[in-house]
């Protein structure tokens, strides 16, 4: 599903990624962990397709698309989802407003009709019980208030809407206490098919309890230097990263 | 070089209303001595050009007719075209006649000042004469609407609103149609009495090179309230001059406005409230979005006098710029002679969040659809108050076309 070839991506001159290969299956979990500053959300922005970074060389292909020729919103409508580190506040615009609007855009470009309202509000009742995301937030405006928890609720509500092919967490455990890690945790797994695709970007081993990865790679000096099955996070949280720099 | 005054005021024809003397005469006056038009020198004009008003061939619309009724189930109509004019079946409580009828007498202004006011007083076509009377609430939303089409033309209106004491009522004054190198005067006086609430929302969205000056005096007598939304879309060229005496005590006045300006369009906003007796509030809110090579102006000035002790004056203005060849430029002038007063002002001019519209782009959502859902929430909270259906209705289609 997922192809990145030798990827290099630089931020203000800076290079971030060095050379870095990553090959996601449908069906399958991948987690890449790593300590801060080595990456991490910079691959999970170049994939969203965020302007502020540079590819300088690589390939990354998507259900054998060119990505990086893609917009941004190409790239959802294909089927990417990044659920955000920081979920950003929109003031004036309604979750569900916004959320129409997005869905209706995605079934457009999948040659879908849109929804009417009553088949949307029904998908929204569904979804948000899912991650038990309280209702009167959908006729909030877009995260404005939010708590931390509740905003990253959020962000896996709407990849319950969206339903994309490729779901990448960008750090979604951060700010969560454990209720809400298990919930947001529960979500994800519920909407695991054999035909999407998760990546799960963290540095602790916590959230990998909950969902559970089938590879686990670690990012260092932006290049993957080890990849293994699960048990690797419990090492990695064992005897640190220094051991995989070393 | 700067166009002549007075050439420019002999091409618009002498006005059909019959205004007291000593205002004619100040008009006449104030022509000759100032003789051509202001420049960016000139402080009320820092920022808008007026060559191209200067250079304008123009001939008077034609004479407009007495007023006939016409029926409309939400509103009451009072509609101004080349050809005549037009109001509404009878309303209890609400007198319309035309200004054309009106005696010298009749008129309530004391004084004028600017070429553009001036210009009115010698050259206007015509109006209307509204009056509420006292202890009325106008079931229905008064509309005046202005809609001429063509090349060359001149309208140039004068309206009195008469709002008697205890009486409530709502308008919406709507600028549309098409000019082709065209100009607009109207200017519009509200006398608001004792305890009188008044609410307007304006529309401007006219076609074509139409160069549109409007002008609202308000003259608020005690514990009476005015609230004001200017909205004004896509036009060539607007100068809006609103100008507030709130003259009674515990007066109220509220102005916002939403001003969307694209390609090389110029929207110049000036407000000027003037407190002159204590324990009043104004409160400013005016939100503007260009793009293109648009210009804008927020020009907004709070007098407050020496005796004018307890007021609240707030004033906010908040921009942003869609390209980098729009720009918009923001005055707040504060003038305090009372010292008891809370005042205060804020003016912030900006570009889009880009995380938003990042955020709302990787959902999926096009740039230009993204744009135009943080541009409406941008207007939002102005838009939100406006009363009339009409005009949201209106903003909502300019804003999805």
């Amino acid at each position: 599903m997922l192809e990145i070839k030798s990827l290099c991506a630089s931020i203000n001159g800076t290079e971030i990624l060095k050379g870095l290969n990553l090959s996601i299956k449908a069906g399958e979990v991948h987690a890449i962990m790593g300590p801060n500053g080595t990456g991490k959300s910079t691959l999970a922005s170049v994939l969203a397709g965020k302007e502020d970074y540079e590819v300088t060389s690589g390939e990354i292909s998507f259900d054998g698309k060119n990505l990086l020729e893609l917009s941004v919103e190409d790239r959802a409508r294909e089927g990417v989802f990044l659920a955000f580190q920081y979920p950003v506040e929109i003031p004036g615009v309604s979750n569900v407003n916004f959320l129409k609007t997005a869905m209706n855009e995605i079934r457009e470009h999948r040659g879908l009709p849109a929804l009417s309202a009553k088949e949307f509000l029904t998908l929204v009742k569904e979804k948000s019980a899912l991650v038990e995301l309280d209702a009167s937030l959908a006729s909030r405006a877009v995260n404005e208030g939010f708590s931390g928890g509740e905003k990253k609720r959020n962000e896996i509500f709407q990849m319950a809407m969206l339903e994309p092919k490729l779901a990448i967490l960008d750090e979604t455990d951060s700010g969560l206490d454990i209720d809400a890690l298990r919930t947001v945790a529960q979500g994800v797994n519920t909407l695991k098919t054999g035909q999407n695709a998760t990546l799960v970007i963290t540095h602790y081993q916590r959230l990998l309890e909950y969902i559970v990865p089938d590879f686990v790679h670690v990012l260092f000096d932006g290049r993957i230097v080890k990849t293994g099955g699960k048990e690797l996070a419990l090492e990695l949280e064992d005897k640190g990263y220094d051991w995989v720099k070393a | 070089m700067m166009g002549n005054l007075i050439a420019f005021r002999e091409q618009l024809g002498d006005t059909r209303l019959a205004m007291p003397e000593p205002l004619s005469r100040e008009a006449k006056d104030g022509i000759e001595r100032l003789a051509s038009f202001p420049t960016t020198r000139d402080e009320a004009w820092k920022y808008t050009r007026l060559a191209r008003v200067a250079a304008l061939q123009l001939s008077p619309l034609a004479h407009y007719q007495q007023p006939e009724p016409s029926e409309c189930s939400e509103t009451i109509d009072v509609i101004f075209e080349p050809h005549g004019w037009f109001c509404a079946a009878p309303v209890e409580g609400l007198i319309i006649e035309s200004a054309g009828n009106l005696a010298p007498e009749d008129w309530q202004a004391c004084t004028t000042c600017g070429h553009v006011q001036y210009l009115n007083t010698l050259a206007a076509q015509g109006g209307a004469c509204l009056t509420i009377k006292a202890g009325y609430e106008i079931p229905k939303p008064i509309r005046i609407i202005h809609r001429a089409k063509g090349e060359n033309f001149a309208m140039v209106l004068h309206h009195q609103i008469n709002v008697e004491p205890h009486s409530k009522v709502q308008f919406e004054l709507l600028y549309e149609g098409q000019g082709q190198e065209a100009y607009a005067n109207i200017l519009v006086d509200f006398f608001i009495a004792e305890s009188a609430h008044v609410h307007v929302d304006k529309w401007q969205n006219t076609q074509g090179t139409h160069y549109g000056f409007y002008n609202e005096r308000i003259y608020q007598e005690r514990h009476s309230t005015f609230c004001l939304h200017t909205l004004t879309v896509n036009t060539h060229f607007t100068r809006n001059d609103v100008e507030v005496f709130s003259q009674g005590e515990a007066a109220h006045t509220k102005l916002y406005g939403v001003f969307l300006g694209g390609e090389n369009h110029l929207i110049d906003n000036h407000t000027f409230v003037h407190h002159m007796a204590p324990n009043g509030s104004s409160d400013e809110n005016y939100r503007g979005v260009m793009k293109g090579k648009a210009a804008g102006v927020f020009n907004g000035k709070v007098k407050v006098y020496q005796h004018a002790q307890k007021i609240n004056a707030f004033q906010s203005n908040r921009n942003l710029l869609l390209s980098s060849a729009a720009s918009i430029n923001a005055k707040p002038e504060l003038e305090i002679y009372a010292d008891d007063v809370k005042c205060s002002h804020g003016s912030t001019t900006g570009q889009l969040d880009a995380l938003a519209l990042f955020y709302l782009q990787a959902r999926g959502i096009s740039k230009e659809k993204a744009t135009e859902m943080l541009v409406g929430a941008f207007c939002a909270e102005v838009v939100e108050s406006v009363q009339s259906k009409h005009i949201q209705r209106a903003f909502a289609a300019y804003f999805s076309s």
